[in-house]
């Protein structure tokens, strides 16, 4: 006889037993994460630009206050003229010189001018033994054979020496961009974290506190969050006079009224819950009760408003260098950079293009994950 | 609603005591006083000077002098440009300023509804992809690279609009899609979210089960619901238009009051940054209280305590 029909020994424990496998809060939301293409895209190109503006440094051969005068406003596609002795061509540059290309699309020297004929719209170059001639007369200029005036066969070529090419000093715009891009990344996580701790404490005491310390305190936020942002921070950069530091001060000091309200918010309901009153219960204190009780659990809202506070830095940040009170020069950032380049946009777009690429890509990698995170963290948010 | 207006009158005269207490102690405490020149000025003259801008005087007793002075309208002496008053300033860039602002802000909300509203009823097709697409491109571009791309086609490139200046039709149009972008981006996407939120009410069901026409559903019954949101933002709007005008003005060399601002900011006019903030932080406020109050008076459900 087969034992079919007999019941299967069971005791309570398999009753109680969960046989899905058990996931951490951490896991699901990194779960419901890792599904958003938009959010893991924004976080992969993160880390991409992380990578570009801290490893990328180590190999440039430039650093990013090396001003060569001789290759100045050179473009990453150049348009070149073979050399009559065949050897490599040459470049016009816009301070009308003529630059050695070497055949792989490194630069090579300036060249030696012997006169000037202007009468015939001329520059004479020396070019190896022979003469070449810069004429100016029509548009575009041309490098021709001064004789009988035959334009040297052109073509155009990467540039191999200055990838991006350079900008108006002579500087590599590459190396400038992975240092500018370092900066406006680290004044913003800089002042971003500054912001978080701020807003959490000022926040979380509110909250926690209540009553009358938490309505002086919130009347304060008020009146701070009535004062237009962007003029405070002109002030305070005025005052401390530009530098990295006061960009960092300024901006720091200025963001954490909105995480000192979401973070009230987050207290004022939380403290409300049974598990803070078992904690009083069993007799924690009030700091064990807000560090590690409370703040933990508002985690959430403090993430996906850090986030969201970064990009508004990296606007700020590009802001104050567009209008010139940001860094000091030498220094790069992505928004002195895009102002250097304003002046030159008619001739060199370039200078101006990637950097302003690099902007709006921090700014979409930061916006996407900060959608994804806040989806993640609380699905019922989901628009 | 009376109360709430007169205890948000009382905080924004408030913070603008705070502001005006700021500036002022800022000023003051850079080092060297608006008379360190490259020029070397011998101590005779420099006491005058003093003398003659009150700078002599203990500092608690000059902040009641300079407001005394902002009671009367009255901002005191640009310290770099001889014998031009601030006042001077504001009423040179100010009504360039508001002009241009006033465009752009018409622009907007012309540009920004029917996105929003189109992407709202095209909920999920190609044309809400494509309105929102440009949304977020608009809401992530900063200001200064919209206006440089914008100038290096349409006045470089295709040479049919000037770079600078707002001598004709034609110079408004770079410097308002500049100054707009933003703006124009963020209503939209409001628009669209707060449309959508409303078309999933009740009423418009029953309004849909009476017979209307989807045209008079949207329009009579979702519309006027939906604008609220947008009435709240308006505030906010219009102080990023101002101070988005600092860049735009700056970029396209328009005399208005942001490029003043800008340039006493550089050139150190202590006295200029002082006054123009002061007025920029008062007409912001001014101008969001006076939002948040119509915004009561057209809702009748939003009580204020």
């Amino acid at each position: 006889m087969d034992k079919k029909w007999d019941m299967l020994p069971s005791s309570n424990e398999d009753r109680e037993k969960i046989w899905a496998k058990n996931r951490t809060f951490a896991g699901d939301v990194w779960f419901r994460f890792r599904h958003k293409p938009t959010a893991i895209g924004g976080l992969v190109m993160i880390v991409i630009l992380l990578l570009f503006a801290f490893l990328g440094p180590l190999f440039t051969n430039y650093s990013y206050s090396t001003q060569k005068l001789a290759a100045v406003n050179i473009p990453p596609i150049m348009k070149v003229y073979e050399r009559p002795d065949g050897e490599g061509y040459l470049h016009i540059t816009q301070g009308l010189k003529l630059l050695e290309v070497n055949e792989d699309g490194t630069l090579g020297a300036q060249l030696e001018k012997v006169r000037e004929e202007s009468a015939d719209s001329m520059t004479i170059y020396e070019c190896g033994g022979e003469e070449v001639a810069l004429y100016y007369g029509g548009s575009p200029y041309v490098v021709a054979d001064p004789e009988s005036g035959v334009i040297y066969p052109s073509k155009t070529l990467w540039n191999k020496s200055y990838i991006l090419g350079t900008d108006s000093l002579g500087r590599d715009i590459l190396t400038r961009l992975m240092y500018g891009t370092r900066i406006s990344l680290m004044v913003a996580f800089v002042a971003a974290a500054v912001n978080m701790v701020i807003g959490i404490l000022f926040g979380g005491i509110a909250g926690y506190a209540g009553g009358t310390v938490d309505a002086v305190m919130m009347r304060i936020v008020d009146i701070i969050s009535t004062i237009p942002l962007t003029l405070y921070v002109i002030l305070i950069m005025v005052f401390l006079g530009s530098g990295l530091q006061s960009i960092i001060i300024a901006l720091g000091t200025v963001y954490w009224v909105d995480m000192a309200r979401v973070v009230r918010g987050q207290v004022l309901s939380l403290k409300a819950q049974e598990f803070v009153l078992a904690a009083k219960t069993i007799g924690s204190s009030t700091k064990t009760i807000l560090f590690q009780h409370l703040i933990p659990n508002a985690m959430g809202a403090i993430l996906v408003t850090v986030t969201m506070l970064i990009p508004s830095a990296i606007f700020m940040e590009a802001f104050l260098g567009y209008l010139g009170i940001g860094l000091q020069p030498p220094l790069a950032s992505l928004g002195t950079m895009c102002n250097d380049a304003s002046e030159t946009l008619r001739s060199c777009p370039h200078q101006l293009l990637f950097p302003a690429l690099v902007i709006c890509l921090i700014m979409f990698s930061f916006n996407f994950v900060g959608d994804g995170l806040r989806d993640a963290l609380d699905p019922k948010l989901k628009k | 609603m009376v109360r709430y207006f007169i205890k948000r009158l009382g905080m924004m005269i408030v913070a603008l005591f705070l502001i005006m207490l700021l500036t002022f102690t800022i000023m003051h405490a850079v080092p060297g006083g608006p008379f360190t020149n490259d020029r070397k000025v011998s101590p005779e003259v420099e006491a005058a000077l003093n003398a003659k801008y009150n700078l002599d005087k203990p500092l608690p007793e000059q902040f009641l002098g300079y407001l005394k002075g902002i009671l009367h309208g009255d901002l005191g002496p640009s310290f770099k440009y001889i014998g031009k008053e601030v006042s001077d300033f504001i009423k040179d860039g100010f009504p360039v300023s508001a002009k241009l602002g006033v465009v752009t802000l018409i622009f907007v909300l012309l540009a920004a509804m029917p996105m929003g509203i189109l992407a709202a009823v095209k909920n999920g097709r190609w044309q809400d992809m494509m309105m929102m697409g440009v949304a977020t491109i608009g809401v992530t571009i900063p200001s200064f690279v919209i206006a440089s791309i914008l100038i290096y086609i349409f006045s470089f490139q295709l040479n049919i609009l000037p770079t600078y200046g707002l001598d004709s039709w034609k110079g408004y149009i770079l410097p308002v899609i500049a100054l707009g972008g933003y703006s124009v981006s963020y209503i939209a996407r409001l628009m669209r979210s707060s449309l959508l939120e409303v078309m999933g009410q009740d009423y418009i069901r029953t309004a849909r089960a009476k017979g209307l026409t989807e045209t008079k559903v949207i329009v009579k019954h979702g519309l006027r619901n939906a604008l609220i949101p947008i009435i709240t933002v308006l505030g906010p709007t219009v102080a990023g238009l101002l101070t988005g005008s600092f860049v735009t003005e700056k970029i396209f060399a328009i005399p208005g009051l942001g490029s003043y601002f800008v340039t006493s900011v550089t050139h150190r006019d202590y006295m200029t940054i002082m006054g123009v903030t002061i007025f920029y932080a008062t007409f912001l406020m001014v101008m969001t209280l006076a939002v948040d109050m119509f915004y009561c008076l057209i809702d009748p459900r939003i009580k204020y305590e």
